[in-house]
Protein backbone atom coordinates (compact mmCIF):
# COMPACT_ATOMS: atom_id res chain seq x y z
CA UNK A 1 0.00 0.00 0.00
CA UNK A 2 1.29 2.99 -1.09
CA UNK A 3 -0.02 6.31 0.05
CA UNK A 4 0.94 10.76 -0.93
CA UNK A 5 -0.05 13.02 1.61
CA UNK A 6 0.22 16.89 -0.24
CA UNK A 7 1.31 19.41 2.09
CA UNK A 8 0.68 22.99 1.28
CA UNK A 9 3.03 25.78 2.46
CA UNK A 10 0.06 28.61 3.02
CA UNK A 11 0.38 32.19 4.75
CA UNK A 12 0.10 32.23 8.69
CA UNK A 13 -3.44 33.94 8.97
CA UNK A 14 -2.62 34.35 12.97
CA UNK A 15 0.13 37.22 11.54
CA UNK A 16 -0.83 40.17 10.02
CA UNK A 17 -1.60 39.80 6.02
CA UNK A 18 0.01 42.46 4.02
CA UNK A 19 -1.50 43.47 0.64
CA UNK A 20 1.32 44.55 -2.16
CA UNK A 21 0.99 47.20 -4.03
CA UNK A 22 -0.51 45.80 -7.03
CA UNK A 23 -3.06 45.90 -4.76
CA UNK A 24 -4.26 42.53 -5.92
CA UNK A 25 -1.75 39.42 -3.67
CA UNK A 26 -0.15 39.46 -0.71
CA UNK A 27 3.37 41.23 0.28
CA UNK A 28 5.91 38.37 -0.25
CA UNK A 29 8.23 39.51 2.06
CA UNK A 30 6.05 40.10 5.15
CA UNK A 31 4.05 36.41 4.45
CA UNK A 32 4.64 33.81 7.08
CA UNK A 33 4.46 30.17 6.20
CA UNK A 34 2.31 27.78 7.88
CA UNK A 35 1.58 24.34 6.35
CA UNK A 36 -2.22 24.46 5.31
CA UNK A 37 -4.03 22.71 8.74
CA UNK A 38 -6.02 20.19 6.71
CA UNK A 39 -2.94 18.98 5.21
CA UNK A 40 -1.40 18.66 8.67
CA UNK A 41 -4.75 16.15 8.99
CA UNK A 42 -4.14 14.83 5.98
CA UNK A 43 -0.48 13.90 6.58
CA UNK A 44 -1.97 12.37 10.28
CA UNK A 45 -4.34 10.09 8.77
CA UNK A 46 -2.04 8.88 5.99
CA UNK A 47 0.08 7.98 9.17
CA UNK A 48 -2.70 6.19 11.20
CA UNK A 49 -2.91 4.39 8.03
CA UNK A 50 0.44 3.16 8.08
CA UNK A 51 0.49 1.97 11.45
CA UNK A 52 -3.01 -0.32 10.54
CA UNK A 53 -1.46 -0.98 7.33
CA UNK A 54 1.98 -1.20 7.19
CA UNK A 55 2.03 1.49 4.22
CA UNK A 56 4.28 3.59 2.45
CA UNK A 57 3.88 7.32 3.02
CA UNK A 58 5.29 10.03 1.22
CA UNK A 59 5.03 13.43 2.25
CA UNK A 60 4.78 16.03 -0.91
CA UNK A 61 5.44 19.56 0.18
CA UNK A 62 4.59 22.24 -2.31
CA UNK A 63 5.67 25.78 -2.06
CA UNK A 64 8.80 27.71 -1.37
CA UNK A 65 11.50 26.72 0.58
CA UNK A 66 9.41 26.45 4.03
CA UNK A 67 7.94 23.69 2.20
CA UNK A 68 11.68 21.34 3.08
CA UNK A 69 10.94 22.10 6.90
CA UNK A 70 7.27 20.64 6.22
CA UNK A 71 9.00 17.79 5.19
CA UNK A 72 11.70 17.20 7.90
CA UNK A 73 8.55 17.69 10.27
CA UNK A 74 6.51 15.23 8.78
CA UNK A 75 9.68 12.38 8.01
CA UNK A 76 10.31 12.89 11.92
CA UNK A 77 6.55 12.23 12.49
CA UNK A 78 7.01 8.84 10.51
CA UNK A 79 7.08 9.80 6.51
CA UNK A 80 8.91 7.73 4.82
CA UNK A 81 9.94 9.82 1.68
CA UNK A 82 9.30 13.10 1.13
CA UNK A 83 9.25 15.48 -1.94
CA UNK A 84 9.88 18.87 -2.33
CA UNK A 85 7.76 20.52 -5.32
CA UNK A 86 8.94 24.22 -6.08
CA UNK A 87 6.16 26.11 -6.69
CA UNK A 88 6.30 30.45 -7.80
CA UNK A 89 4.87 32.74 -5.34
CA UNK A 90 2.64 33.95 -7.87
CA UNK A 91 1.22 30.44 -8.47
CA UNK A 92 -0.01 29.18 -5.33
CA UNK A 93 -3.63 29.22 -4.19
CA UNK A 94 -4.05 28.92 -7.85
CA UNK A 95 -5.51 24.70 -7.35
CA UNK A 96 -5.57 24.41 -11.07
CA UNK A 97 -1.83 24.85 -11.61
CA UNK A 98 -1.00 22.78 -8.72
CA UNK A 99 -2.87 20.15 -9.94
CA UNK A 100 -1.37 20.32 -13.21
CA UNK A 101 2.18 20.35 -11.33
CA UNK A 102 1.03 17.01 -9.17
CA UNK A 103 -0.55 14.99 -11.73
CA UNK A 104 2.63 12.77 -13.29
CA UNK A 105 4.52 13.04 -10.28
CA UNK A 106 1.43 11.25 -8.75
CA UNK A 107 0.90 8.92 -11.36
CA UNK A 108 4.65 7.78 -11.81
CA UNK A 109 4.38 7.55 -7.76
CA UNK A 110 1.94 4.56 -8.52
CA UNK A 111 0.15 5.55 -5.12
CA UNK A 112 -3.15 3.15 -3.68
CA UNK A 113 -4.48 6.48 -1.72
CA UNK A 114 -3.48 10.07 -2.11
CA UNK A 115 -4.44 12.29 0.97
CA UNK A 116 -4.80 16.23 0.82
CA UNK A 117 -6.51 18.92 3.12
CA UNK A 118 -10.21 19.66 1.39
CA UNK A 119 -9.46 23.04 1.37
CA UNK A 120 -6.34 25.48 1.64
CA UNK A 121 -6.73 28.66 3.03
CA UNK A 122 -5.30 30.21 -0.03
CA UNK A 123 -7.15 29.08 -2.73
CA UNK A 124 -9.07 31.54 -4.93
CA UNK A 125 -10.26 28.58 -7.18
CA UNK A 126 -11.03 25.19 -5.64
CA UNK A 127 -10.32 22.01 -5.41
CA UNK A 128 -7.05 20.26 -5.53
CA UNK A 129 -8.26 16.35 -4.37
CA UNK A 130 -11.48 16.53 -6.81
CA UNK A 131 -8.79 18.25 -9.77
CA UNK A 132 -6.03 15.53 -9.48
CA UNK A 133 -8.81 12.81 -9.21
CA UNK A 134 -10.11 14.12 -12.56
CA UNK A 135 -7.17 14.26 -14.33
CA UNK A 136 -6.29 11.03 -13.21
CA UNK A 137 -9.65 9.38 -13.98
CA UNK A 138 -9.54 8.26 -10.44
CA UNK A 139 -12.55 8.65 -7.15
CA UNK A 140 -12.37 11.63 -5.43
CA UNK A 141 -14.22 12.16 -2.27
CA UNK A 142 -13.80 15.21 0.44
CA UNK A 143 -14.97 16.44 3.73
CA UNK A 144 -13.72 13.59 5.34
CA UNK A 145 -13.84 12.44 8.99
CA UNK A 146 -11.81 8.84 8.96
CA UNK A 147 -10.43 6.17 6.46
CA UNK A 148 -10.15 3.08 6.44
CA UNK A 149 -8.64 0.42 4.39
CA UNK A 150 -10.66 -3.01 3.39
CA UNK A 151 -8.70 -5.86 3.83
CA UNK A 152 -8.29 -6.67 0.45
CA UNK A 153 -6.56 -3.17 -0.05
CA UNK A 154 -8.40 -2.80 -2.61
CA UNK A 155 -11.46 -0.41 -0.93
CA UNK A 156 -11.04 2.22 1.26
CA UNK A 157 -14.66 2.90 4.13
CA UNK A 158 -14.20 6.92 4.28
CA UNK A 159 -16.68 8.69 7.17
CA UNK A 160 -17.81 12.03 5.24
CA UNK A 161 -19.22 15.04 7.59
CA UNK A 162 -22.24 16.06 6.90
CA UNK A 163 -24.38 19.31 8.09
CA UNK A 164 -25.76 19.22 11.73
CA UNK A 165 -23.05 16.56 12.72
CA UNK A 166 -24.38 13.57 10.76
CA UNK A 167 -21.16 11.09 9.59
CA UNK A 168 -21.63 9.84 5.92
CA UNK A 169 -20.50 5.86 5.56
CA UNK A 170 -18.87 5.71 1.91
CA UNK A 171 -17.05 2.93 0.12
CA UNK A 172 -14.74 3.80 -2.25
CA UNK A 173 -12.66 1.76 -5.00
CA UNK A 174 -8.80 2.44 -5.11
CA UNK A 175 -6.82 4.50 -6.67
CA UNK A 176 -8.86 7.26 -5.06
CA UNK A 177 -8.02 11.06 -4.16
CA UNK A 178 -9.14 11.62 -0.88
CA UNK A 179 -10.65 15.30 0.75
CA UNK A 180 -9.57 15.48 4.35
CA UNK A 181 -11.50 17.61 6.45
CA UNK A 182 -10.13 16.16 10.03
CA UNK A 183 -8.13 12.99 10.89
CA UNK A 184 -9.03 10.65 13.36
CA UNK A 185 -7.15 11.88 15.76
CA UNK A 186 -5.37 15.25 16.62
CA UNK A 187 -2.42 15.94 14.44
CA UNK A 188 1.15 14.27 16.51
CA UNK A 189 3.28 16.01 18.28
CA UNK A 190 6.69 15.68 17.41
CA UNK A 191 9.94 17.30 19.35
CA UNK A 192 11.89 20.19 17.71
CA UNK A 193 14.78 18.06 18.45
CA UNK A 194 13.86 15.16 16.52
CA UNK A 195 12.76 17.40 13.78
CA UNK A 196 16.63 18.76 14.03
CA UNK A 197 17.89 14.91 13.69
CA UNK A 198 16.02 14.21 11.16
CA UNK A 199 16.82 17.19 8.64
CA UNK A 200 20.74 16.06 9.19
CA UNK A 201 19.89 13.08 7.20
CA UNK A 202 17.08 14.08 5.19
CA UNK A 203 16.78 12.76 1.30
CA UNK A 204 14.37 15.45 -0.36
CA UNK A 205 14.00 14.60 -3.44
CA UNK A 206 13.01 18.11 -5.55
CA UNK A 207 10.67 17.95 -8.56
CA UNK A 208 10.76 20.72 -10.83
CA UNK A 209 7.87 20.59 -13.25
CA UNK A 210 7.52 23.27 -16.08
CA UNK A 211 4.18 25.87 -14.80
CA UNK A 212 1.47 24.93 -17.13
CA UNK A 213 -1.05 26.89 -18.70
CA UNK A 214 -4.76 26.32 -17.08
CA UNK A 215 -7.66 27.93 -17.06
CA UNK A 216 -7.02 30.39 -14.45
CA UNK A 217 -8.99 32.80 -12.37
CA UNK A 218 -7.74 36.72 -12.23
CA UNK A 219 -7.96 38.24 -9.21
CA UNK A 220 -8.60 42.24 -9.65
CA UNK A 221 -8.10 43.13 -6.21
CA UNK A 222 -7.47 42.25 -2.66
CA UNK A 223 -9.76 43.87 0.08
CA UNK A 224 -8.97 43.82 3.94
CA UNK A 225 -13.00 44.03 6.15
CA UNK A 226 -13.16 47.78 7.58
CA UNK A 227 -12.36 46.85 10.96
CA UNK A 228 -15.69 46.46 13.49
CA UNK A 229 -17.69 46.99 9.64
CA UNK A 230 -20.75 45.55 11.90
CA UNK A 231 -19.66 45.05 15.40
CA UNK A 232 -20.23 48.18 17.65
CA UNK A 233 -16.57 48.06 19.08
CA UNK A 234 -16.34 48.11 23.18
CA UNK A 235 -13.09 50.63 24.24
CA UNK A 236 -11.13 50.42 27.37
CA UNK A 237 -9.31 48.11 29.52
CA UNK A 238 -10.66 45.02 30.68
CA UNK A 239 -12.28 46.10 33.74
CA UNK A 240 -14.14 48.63 31.89
CA UNK A 241 -14.89 46.36 28.72
CA UNK A 242 -16.25 43.62 31.73
CA UNK A 243 -18.40 46.51 33.11
CA UNK A 244 -19.92 47.11 29.28
CA UNK A 245 -20.89 43.59 28.33
CA UNK A 246 -22.03 42.54 31.59
CA UNK A 247 -24.07 46.38 32.02
CA UNK A 248 -25.30 44.97 27.98
CA UNK A 249 -26.30 41.78 29.30
CA UNK A 250 -28.52 43.33 32.55
CA UNK A 251 -29.96 45.62 29.77
CA UNK A 252 -30.85 42.50 27.20
CA UNK A 253 -32.71 40.48 30.23
CA UNK A 254 -29.93 38.21 30.11
CA UNK A 255 -29.28 37.92 33.57
CA UNK B 1 -34.16 31.63 -22.91
CA UNK B 2 -30.90 29.71 -23.24
CA UNK B 3 -30.46 29.06 -19.13
CA UNK B 4 -27.76 31.35 -18.49
CA UNK B 5 -27.54 30.59 -14.51
CA UNK B 6 -27.77 26.60 -13.43
CA UNK B 7 -28.53 26.54 -9.61
CA UNK B 8 -27.51 22.74 -8.41
CA UNK B 9 -29.83 21.92 -5.98
CA UNK B 10 -29.19 20.06 -2.22
CA UNK B 11 -31.91 18.32 -0.36
CA UNK B 12 -31.64 16.26 2.66
CA UNK B 13 -34.69 13.77 3.57
CA UNK B 14 -36.96 15.60 0.92
CA UNK B 15 -36.26 18.99 2.21
CA UNK B 16 -33.89 21.69 -0.29
CA UNK B 17 -31.55 22.52 2.01
CA UNK B 18 -31.21 27.01 2.83
CA UNK B 19 -28.26 27.16 0.53
CA UNK B 20 -30.16 26.19 -2.88
CA UNK B 21 -32.87 28.98 -2.39
CA UNK B 22 -29.74 30.83 -1.16
CA UNK B 23 -27.77 30.57 -4.36
CA UNK B 24 -31.58 31.04 -6.42
CA UNK B 25 -31.68 34.16 -4.59
CA UNK B 26 -27.68 35.40 -6.09
CA UNK B 27 -29.10 33.51 -9.52
CA UNK B 28 -31.69 35.73 -9.81
CA UNK B 29 -30.08 39.09 -9.12
CA UNK B 30 -27.57 37.65 -11.75
CA UNK B 31 -30.30 36.27 -14.29
CA UNK B 32 -32.61 39.93 -13.67
CA UNK B 33 -29.14 41.82 -14.29
CA UNK B 34 -28.30 40.27 -17.99
CA UNK B 35 -32.07 39.51 -18.93
CA UNK B 36 -31.64 35.36 -18.92
CA UNK B 37 -32.80 32.93 -17.69
CA UNK B 38 -32.59 30.68 -14.04
CA UNK B 39 -32.57 26.89 -14.25
CA UNK B 40 -32.61 24.58 -10.89
CA UNK B 41 -31.50 21.34 -11.22
CA UNK B 42 -32.17 18.54 -8.64
CA UNK B 43 -30.91 15.07 -8.42
CA UNK B 44 -33.16 12.94 -7.07
CA UNK B 45 -34.55 8.94 -6.34
CA UNK B 46 -38.10 10.77 -5.76
CA UNK B 47 -39.35 13.98 -7.83
CA UNK B 48 -42.23 14.15 -5.91
CA UNK B 49 -41.28 16.71 -2.75
CA UNK B 50 -39.62 19.12 -5.21
CA UNK B 51 -41.86 18.96 -8.68
CA UNK B 52 -44.04 21.70 -6.59
CA UNK B 53 -42.05 24.29 -5.19
CA UNK B 54 -42.62 28.03 -5.29
CA UNK B 55 -38.79 29.06 -6.67
CA UNK B 56 -37.88 31.75 -8.54
CA UNK B 57 -36.82 29.82 -11.92
CA UNK B 58 -37.54 30.05 -15.11
CA UNK B 59 -37.27 26.07 -15.18
CA UNK B 60 -36.73 23.67 -12.81
CA UNK B 61 -35.40 20.71 -14.02
CA UNK B 62 -35.44 17.09 -11.75
CA UNK B 63 -33.57 14.22 -12.60
CA UNK B 64 -34.88 11.08 -11.14
CA UNK B 65 -33.25 7.75 -10.50
CA UNK B 66 -32.82 5.36 -8.18
CA UNK B 67 -29.34 5.69 -7.69
CA UNK B 68 -29.62 9.07 -6.59
CA UNK B 69 -31.05 8.13 -3.03
CA UNK B 70 -28.04 9.80 -1.21
CA UNK B 71 -25.47 11.95 -2.95
CA UNK B 72 -22.61 10.71 -4.49
CA UNK B 73 -19.95 12.49 -6.48
CA UNK B 74 -19.48 10.13 -9.07
CA UNK B 75 -22.99 9.61 -9.93
CA UNK B 76 -23.72 14.05 -9.31
CA UNK B 77 -20.24 14.50 -12.06
CA UNK B 78 -21.49 12.22 -14.34
CA UNK B 79 -25.09 13.81 -14.66
CA UNK B 80 -23.98 17.42 -14.33
CA UNK B 81 -21.29 16.91 -16.74
CA UNK B 82 -23.71 15.87 -19.57
CA UNK B 83 -26.45 18.06 -18.77
CA UNK B 84 -24.66 21.47 -18.47
CA UNK B 85 -23.00 20.87 -21.99
CA UNK B 86 -26.61 20.19 -23.30
CA UNK B 87 -28.10 23.18 -21.56
CA UNK B 88 -24.70 25.34 -22.27
CA UNK B 89 -24.70 28.45 -18.89
CA UNK B 90 -22.78 30.78 -18.42
CA UNK B 91 -22.67 30.26 -15.06
CA UNK B 92 -23.05 26.99 -12.90
CA UNK B 93 -23.75 27.64 -8.99
CA UNK B 94 -22.98 25.15 -6.67
CA UNK B 95 -22.71 24.90 -2.53
CA UNK B 96 -19.10 25.82 -0.87
CA UNK B 97 -20.56 22.36 0.94
CA UNK B 98 -19.80 19.10 1.09
CA UNK B 99 -21.65 18.77 -2.26
CA UNK B 100 -20.85 21.85 -4.23
CA UNK B 101 -16.62 21.28 -3.04
CA UNK B 102 -17.06 17.56 -4.03
CA UNK B 103 -18.05 17.67 -7.60
CA UNK B 104 -16.67 21.24 -8.33
CA UNK B 105 -13.17 19.55 -9.59
CA UNK B 106 -14.51 16.96 -11.82
CA UNK B 107 -16.91 19.16 -13.39
CA UNK B 108 -13.92 22.11 -13.72
CA UNK B 109 -11.96 19.28 -16.10
CA UNK B 110 -14.78 17.74 -17.92
CA UNK B 111 -16.03 20.86 -18.94
CA UNK B 112 -13.00 23.46 -18.80
CA UNK B 113 -14.36 26.03 -16.57
CA UNK B 114 -12.77 28.07 -14.00
CA UNK B 115 -13.87 27.92 -10.42
CA UNK B 116 -14.36 29.87 -7.56
CA UNK B 117 -14.43 28.68 -4.07
CA UNK B 118 -15.78 30.71 -1.01
CA UNK B 119 -18.25 33.14 -3.11
CA UNK B 120 -19.52 35.93 -1.01
CA UNK B 121 -21.52 37.66 -3.79
CA UNK B 122 -21.41 37.61 -7.67
CA UNK B 123 -22.39 40.91 -9.38
CA UNK B 124 -22.32 41.82 -13.14
CA UNK B 125 -19.83 44.49 -14.08
CA UNK B 126 -19.33 45.80 -17.67
CA UNK B 127 -21.19 42.45 -18.84
CA UNK B 128 -18.47 40.88 -17.08
CA UNK B 129 -19.43 38.14 -13.72
CA UNK B 130 -17.34 39.93 -10.69
CA UNK B 131 -16.85 37.14 -7.68
CA UNK B 132 -16.23 38.08 -4.05
CA UNK B 133 -14.86 35.54 -2.26
CA UNK B 134 -13.39 35.26 0.84
CA UNK B 135 -9.17 34.14 1.44
CA UNK B 136 -7.27 33.09 4.16
CA UNK B 137 -10.10 32.25 6.88
CA UNK B 138 -12.19 35.50 5.77
CA UNK B 139 -9.01 37.80 6.60
CA UNK B 140 -9.16 38.76 3.26
CA UNK B 141 -12.11 39.49 0.12
CA UNK B 142 -10.76 38.73 -3.36
CA UNK B 143 -12.77 40.44 -5.97
CA UNK B 144 -12.28 38.14 -9.40
CA UNK B 145 -13.61 38.13 -12.87
CA UNK B 146 -14.61 35.92 -15.31
CA UNK B 147 -14.13 37.21 -18.87
CA UNK B 148 -16.36 34.91 -20.92
CA UNK B 149 -17.17 31.70 -21.30
CA UNK B 150 -18.79 28.94 -18.64
CA UNK B 151 -17.86 29.28 -15.19
CA UNK B 152 -18.61 27.37 -11.91
CA UNK B 153 -19.26 29.38 -8.66
CA UNK B 154 -19.16 27.54 -5.17
CA UNK B 155 -21.29 29.94 -2.88
CA UNK B 156 -21.14 30.43 0.42
CA UNK B 157 -23.94 29.43 2.65
CA UNK B 158 -25.40 32.66 4.43
CA UNK B 159 -24.36 34.86 1.67
CA UNK B 160 -27.69 35.73 -0.08
CA UNK B 161 -31.30 36.00 1.95
CA UNK B 162 -32.92 32.67 1.26
CA UNK B 163 -36.27 33.94 1.01
CA UNK B 164 -35.22 35.31 -2.31
CA UNK B 165 -34.84 32.06 -4.05
CA UNK B 166 -38.98 31.79 -3.99
CA UNK B 167 -41.52 33.48 -5.46
CA UNK B 168 -45.57 33.17 -5.78
CA UNK B 169 -46.23 30.33 -8.40
CA UNK B 170 -44.74 26.68 -9.17
CA UNK B 171 -42.13 27.19 -12.54
CA UNK B 172 -42.18 24.74 -15.42
CA UNK B 173 -41.05 21.34 -14.07
CA UNK B 174 -39.17 18.70 -16.40
CA UNK B 175 -38.48 15.82 -14.69
CA UNK B 176 -36.16 13.64 -16.27
CA UNK B 177 -34.24 10.05 -16.50
CA UNK B 178 -30.26 10.18 -15.73
CA UNK B 179 -29.12 11.47 -19.30
CA UNK B 180 -25.81 9.02 -18.94
CA UNK B 181 -25.16 4.98 -17.72
CA UNK B 182 -24.78 5.03 -13.90
CA UNK B 183 -22.68 2.13 -14.45
CA UNK B 184 -19.47 1.33 -13.15
CA UNK B 185 -19.76 3.99 -9.94
CA UNK B 186 -17.15 3.47 -8.09
CA UNK B 187 -18.26 5.11 -5.00
CA UNK B 188 -20.51 3.43 -2.87
CA UNK B 189 -22.88 5.12 -0.34
CA UNK B 190 -23.59 2.85 2.40
CA UNK B 191 -25.64 4.45 5.75
CA UNK B 192 -26.17 8.21 7.32
CA UNK B 193 -24.84 7.99 10.98
CA UNK B 194 -26.51 9.78 12.71
CA UNK B 195 -24.86 11.91 15.93
CA UNK B 196 -24.14 10.52 18.97
CA UNK B 197 -26.32 12.17 21.22
CA UNK B 198 -24.81 14.49 23.93
CA UNK B 199 -25.15 15.39 27.46
CA UNK B 200 -26.33 19.08 26.29
CA UNK B 201 -28.15 20.46 23.49
CA UNK B 202 -26.58 23.68 22.07
CA UNK B 203 -29.31 23.73 19.31
CA UNK B 204 -31.24 24.12 22.40
CA UNK B 205 -29.73 26.30 24.27
CA UNK B 206 -30.53 30.22 24.82
CA UNK B 207 -26.79 31.37 25.90
CA UNK B 208 -23.75 30.03 24.07
CA UNK B 209 -20.31 30.76 25.09
CA UNK B 210 -18.33 29.71 21.77
CA UNK B 211 -14.67 28.66 22.37
CA UNK B 212 -11.93 29.71 19.37
CA UNK B 213 -8.50 29.05 19.35
CA UNK B 214 -8.04 31.54 21.89
CA UNK B 215 -8.86 29.13 24.65
CA UNK B 216 -5.21 28.45 24.42
CA UNK B 217 -6.05 25.14 26.62
CA UNK B 218 -8.56 22.61 27.65
CA UNK B 219 -7.95 23.92 31.49
CA UNK B 220 -9.20 27.49 30.57
CA UNK B 221 -12.79 25.17 29.03
CA UNK B 222 -13.07 25.37 33.17
CA UNK B 223 -13.66 29.31 33.91
CA UNK B 224 -15.57 28.99 30.39
CA UNK B 225 -17.90 26.77 32.06
CA UNK B 226 -18.38 28.76 35.04
CA UNK B 227 -19.48 31.78 33.11
CA UNK B 228 -21.91 29.71 30.95
CA UNK B 229 -23.49 28.40 34.22
CA UNK B 230 -23.71 31.76 35.22
CA UNK B 231 -25.94 32.84 32.58
CA UNK B 232 -27.60 29.93 32.24
CA UNK B 233 -25.55 28.59 29.05
CA UNK B 234 -23.63 25.33 27.66
CA UNK B 235 -19.61 26.40 26.55
CA UNK B 236 -19.62 25.06 22.71
CA UNK B 237 -16.80 25.42 20.52
CA UNK B 238 -15.02 26.15 16.77
CA UNK B 239 -13.86 22.97 15.23
CA UNK B 240 -10.38 23.67 16.38
CA UNK B 241 -11.36 23.51 20.16
CA UNK B 242 -13.15 20.32 19.62
CA UNK B 243 -10.16 18.45 17.51
CA UNK B 244 -7.81 18.94 20.27
CA UNK B 245 -10.61 16.67 22.55
CA UNK B 246 -11.12 19.68 24.99
CA UNK B 247 -15.04 19.85 23.98
CA UNK B 248 -17.12 16.80 22.77
CA UNK B 249 -18.43 16.93 18.97
CA UNK B 250 -21.65 17.18 19.90
CA UNK B 251 -20.51 20.58 21.05
CA UNK B 252 -19.10 21.88 18.05
CA UNK B 253 -20.98 25.16 16.16
CA UNK B 254 -20.46 25.63 12.35
CA UNK B 255 -20.21 24.12 8.89
CA UNK B 256 -20.10 20.17 9.95
CA UNK B 257 -21.09 20.72 13.82
CA UNK B 258 -24.74 22.33 14.60
CA UNK B 259 -26.32 25.33 13.58
CA UNK B 260 -27.21 27.39 16.66
CA UNK B 261 -29.55 30.64 17.32
CA UNK B 262 -29.04 31.42 20.76
CA UNK B 263 -30.52 34.97 22.29
CA UNK B 264 -26.86 35.54 22.65
CA UNK B 265 -23.37 33.94 21.49
CA UNK B 266 -20.37 35.34 23.00
CA UNK B 267 -17.67 34.45 21.09
CA UNK B 268 -14.12 34.00 22.86
CA UNK B 269 -11.15 33.83 21.05
CA UNK B 270 -13.18 32.63 18.01
CA UNK B 271 -11.79 34.20 14.86
CA UNK B 272 -14.30 33.96 12.36
CA UNK B 273 -13.36 31.21 9.90
CA UNK B 274 -16.62 31.16 7.41
CA UNK B 275 -16.99 27.64 8.11
CA UNK B 276 -17.52 28.55 11.60
CA UNK B 277 -20.05 31.30 11.19
CA UNK B 278 -22.25 29.43 9.44
CA UNK B 279 -23.52 27.93 12.25
CA UNK B 280 -23.87 31.17 14.38
CA UNK B 281 -24.37 34.06 12.69
CA UNK B 282 -28.36 33.76 12.78
CA UNK B 283 -28.02 34.75 16.84
CA UNK B 284 -29.74 37.33 18.42
CA UNK B 285 -26.91 38.71 19.48
CA UNK B 286 -23.51 38.35 19.20
CA UNK B 287 -20.31 39.71 21.38
CA UNK B 288 -16.92 38.70 19.99
CA UNK B 289 -14.00 39.43 22.06
CA UNK B 290 -10.37 38.66 20.02
CA UNK B 291 -6.79 40.42 20.04
CA UNK B 292 -6.98 40.66 16.66
CA UNK B 293 -8.94 43.84 15.57
CA UNK B 294 -8.86 42.45 11.96
CA UNK B 295 -10.36 39.40 13.41
CA UNK B 296 -13.51 38.29 10.60
CA UNK B 297 -15.77 37.77 13.76
CA UNK B 298 -16.06 40.99 13.91
CA UNK B 299 -18.09 41.07 11.10
CA UNK B 300 -20.49 39.47 12.19
CA UNK B 301 -20.16 40.25 15.63
CA UNK B 302 -22.85 43.44 16.68
CA UNK B 303 -20.60 44.01 19.75
CA UNK B 304 -17.28 43.50 19.76
CA UNK B 305 -13.69 44.07 22.23
CA UNK B 306 -10.07 43.68 21.30
CA UNK B 307 -8.45 42.21 24.23
CA UNK B 308 -7.01 39.22 25.36
CA UNK B 309 -9.95 36.71 26.60
CA UNK B 310 -8.26 35.49 29.22
CA UNK B 311 -7.50 38.94 30.94
CA UNK B 312 -11.38 39.56 30.42
CA UNK B 313 -13.45 36.53 31.28
CA UNK B 314 -12.23 36.99 35.67
CA UNK B 315 -13.76 40.17 35.68
CA UNK B 316 -16.16 39.54 33.70
CA UNK B 317 -17.34 36.76 35.69
CA UNK B 318 -17.22 38.77 38.83
CA UNK B 319 -19.23 41.53 37.46
CA UNK B 320 -21.95 39.53 36.11
CA UNK B 321 -22.26 38.08 39.81
CA UNK B 322 -22.54 41.40 41.66
CA UNK B 323 -25.30 42.57 38.98
CA UNK B 324 -26.93 39.40 39.47
CA UNK B 325 -26.27 39.40 43.58
CA UNK B 326 -27.69 42.92 43.34
CA UNK B 327 -31.17 41.97 41.00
Amino acid sequence: MKIAAILRQVPDVVEELVIAEDGQSLDETEVMYITNELDENALEQALILKGRHDAQVTAYGVGGDEARDALATSVAKGADEAVFIPLEFKDRGDSHKLAAHLVNVLKEGGYNLVLTGVQATDEVDYGLGGLLAANLSWSYIGGLAAVEIDPSGSKAVVKKEYPGGRLGLMEVTLPAILGMQASEQPPRYVPVSKVMQTKKTLQVKEVKTPAPETTGVHIKKLLKPEVGAKAEMIEGDEEKIATTIANLLKERGLL
Amino acid sequence: MNPDILVVAEHMKGELSDITLEMLACGRELADATSSGLTCVTLTNNASPFKSLPLTVNQSIIIENPALESFNPETYSKILSHLIKELSPRLVLLGHTGIGMDIAGALSISLGAPVIGNCVNIKVEDKKLLFSSKLYGGKLTAQSEIEEGLSIGLLMPGSYPKEGGMRNDVPQVDIKSSPVSLDGIKIQFKELLEPEVGDIDITKNPVLIGAGRGVQNANNIKTLEELATLLGGAVCATRPVIDQGWLPRTRQVGRSGMIVKPRLYMALGVSGAPEHVEGMKDSDLIIAVNTDPSAPIFEVAHYGATIDMQDLIPILTEKIKELKGGA
